[in-house]
């Protein structure tokens, strides 16, 4: 499937035409706020506003975002609304079939051009006046046009488009800096740990069923950590639905509950861990039935399907977060320092049985969603991390992230640097990064270069 | 400007979908749309929406009606009638005749009678 990627367009002039209050955002040094070597974490970073308006310049105007899935759109018009940070964007596959991405907002007034989820469609045609748009982003129609001045050019007032749209194996992301490094780059060996869920089958991947969607109290880092780094809480937080889903009923086996197992660590931020003992296993029986680990382990290597193909968590930074075992993708959508929309989707192998589809699709419900006896567990302590956060004292005492320190290496076996499974690595290497974009200035705070024939 | 010109046949068009005799081909002013509605037949309209300037013949047609696909106006196919704002005057109908499997349109000559 073609993207913008193949072909990049310009940055849009009117981002930043006009300047803003005169006073600008003020930026917060936040080096004082992450001790990533000694693994100390100031807790403002989930609560305080200046740091959250920060992030949506710093850290999400400038980073690949999830957007949705290729087999989301199959002809011209297909459409699907979501958020860059809380810029909404509609995603959409255009007259030569690229899947190309707006703002979701009017030029004429601002108002959200595309009400709809997802659909179908010729035209986004804005329902406050009327102003309409193609799929190529171009302003069409502008009601009682003739009462707008002369120099009144519609090409001037298209679609701001989001200059950066590209694929890796299904997942669609795109990203507001036109000059970012390549998507592939950026994930660097983190590919290495997505294809063991997103190269299983040489049909690919797609998304079955809608998306689900639900709110949280929580800052979005508190989620997209706990997927990167966190197989620690495991054993204590989901231990009632561990009970559950064990098959005799009285819990994992010791060895199980001390698996051994990695954490991969990006230095952009990225992190991974998977258990890698080979009973540790929490798939559904029809998956497992329908896979042929031979062809796996040869289309994918042993190691991956030792490990990351099994019960593993992961967060592509900033905010996409994925669970190889149930096929759950999610995207935490921040609204606010102290709320999280969740939108998840149920990924599958293109070629697995209908019945297998099912399975995977009921496992996933069972486990994870906003009906999942896992996912329950996980939004509680967010919620409730959040839910004390506001208090002086509380807010002025620092986390711990320490576990496994020094302990990142080549191990040999996994691509990149990897930690113990049991280990706060990737959450160091996250808030790392995180500091060095949000003390960074962006795209947008270069001075916008002057167009052609105008004053500089 | 009452010869038939022959379109082509009933299966060039699939049912709910539409296509263009431009005005040279057509022999008027405007542009024409063909519809083959949801009942089965034929009709034809002037393709240009009486609104805004959109082509109706890429809007969607449920029914015996179709809607604009830039504002959403609705014209009844059968009379060209405005049902829905915010077009305010009808479009202009074209005789179709089916004659065995050929599409005969009839440019300018109104269905609702001169």
């Amino acid at each position: 499937m073609s993207t913008t990627d193949n072909c990049p367009s310009e940055a849009n002039a009117a981002i930043g035409k006009m300047r803003g209050p005169e006073h600008g955002p003020k930026n917060i040094d936040v080096s004082a706020l992450i001790d990533a070597e000694g693994g100390l974490i100031d807790r403002s970073i989930y609560t305080d506003t200046g740091i959250y308006d920060q992030e949506m310049r710093r850290i999400f105007a400038r980073s690949w975002l999830f957007l949705a899935h290729t087999s989301q759109f199959k002809k011209p018009g297909d459409f699907f609304t979501t958020f860059m940070g809380q810029d909404p964007v509609i995603v959409t596959m255009d007259k030569t079939k690229t899947i190309r991405a707006y703002l979701n907002s009017c030029r004429h007034r601002g108002m959200r051009l595309c009400r709809a989820d997802a659909g179908a469609t010729k035209m986004f045609t804005c329902t406050y006046h009327g102003w309409s748009f193609d799929l190529a982003g171009a302003l069409q129609s502008v009601p009682n046009e003739k009462a707008y001045p002369e120099g009144f050019d519609k090409k001037q007032w298209g679609l701001i488009e989001v200059p950066r749209v590209t694929e890796y194996k299904g997942l669609i992301f795109g990203n507001w800096d036109q000059d970012a490094e390549d998507l592939e780059d950026t994930l660097g060996d983190m590919r290495y740990y997505m294809d063991a869920m997103l190269d299983r089958d040489p049909e690919g991947t797609e998304v079955m069923g809608g998306v689900m969607k639900w709110e949280l109290e929580g800052n979005w880092k508190l989620a997209a950590e706990q997927f990167a780094t966190d197989w620690y809480h495991v054993n204590m937080s989901h231990a009632s639905a561990l009970m559950v889903m064990s098959p005799t009923g009285k819990g994992p086996k010791a060895e199980i509950v001390a698996t051994p197992g990695r954490q991969f660590v990006s230095p952009n931020g990225h992190g991974a861990g998977f258990p890698t003992h080979p009973k540790s296993r929490f798939d559904a029986q029809a998956v497992h039935e329908h896979y042929d680990y031979d062809a796996l382990r040869e289309r994918l290597g042993d190691a991956a399907v030792e490990g990351p193909m099994t019960t593993g968590h992961a967060t592509v930074f900033p905010s996409f977060s994925y669970l190889p075992v149930n096929g759950s993708i999610r995207i935490w959508h921040p609204k606010g320092p102290n709320k999280i929309e969740v939108w998840a989707w149920i990924l599958v192998d293109k070629s697995m049985p209908d019945d297998v589809k099912d399975a995977q699709r009921l496992y996933n419900l069972r486990t994870f969603g906003p009906s999942g006896i896992f996912e329950a567990d996980d939004g509680e302590n967010w919620s409730e991390i959040q839910a004390v956060s506001g208090g002086f004292v509380t807010n002025s005492v620092p986390l711990n992230f320490q576990m496994g320190i020094g302990s990142e290496r080549e191990d040999g076996v996994y691509p990149g640097q990897t930690s113990e499974l049991y280990s706060d690595a990737a959450g160091r290497s996250f808030y790392k990064h995180w500091a060095e974009l949000m003390n960074t200035p962006a795209w947008h705070e270069h001075p916008a270069p002057a167009p052609a024939g105008e004053p500089a | 400007m009452s010869e038939a010109i022959n379109i082509g046949t009933i299966n060039d068009i699939d049912e709910g979908e539409a296509r263009v005799i431009t005005a040279e081909e057509n022999g008027t002013d405007a542009d024409i749309a063909v519809f083959h509605a949801e009942d089965g037949n034929f009709y034809a309209l002037d393709d240009t929406c009486t609104h805004e300037t959109a082509s109706l013949a890429d809007g969607w047609i449920e029914g015996t009606e179709v809607e604009c696909p830039v504002h959403s106006a609705k014209f009844c196919l059968k009379s060209g009638s405005v049902l829905c704002m915010p077009a305010t005057l009808a479009a202009r109908t074209h005789k179709i005749e089916v004659s065995g499997e050929d599409l005969l349109l009839y440019p300018s000559v109104s269905v609702l009678g001169a």
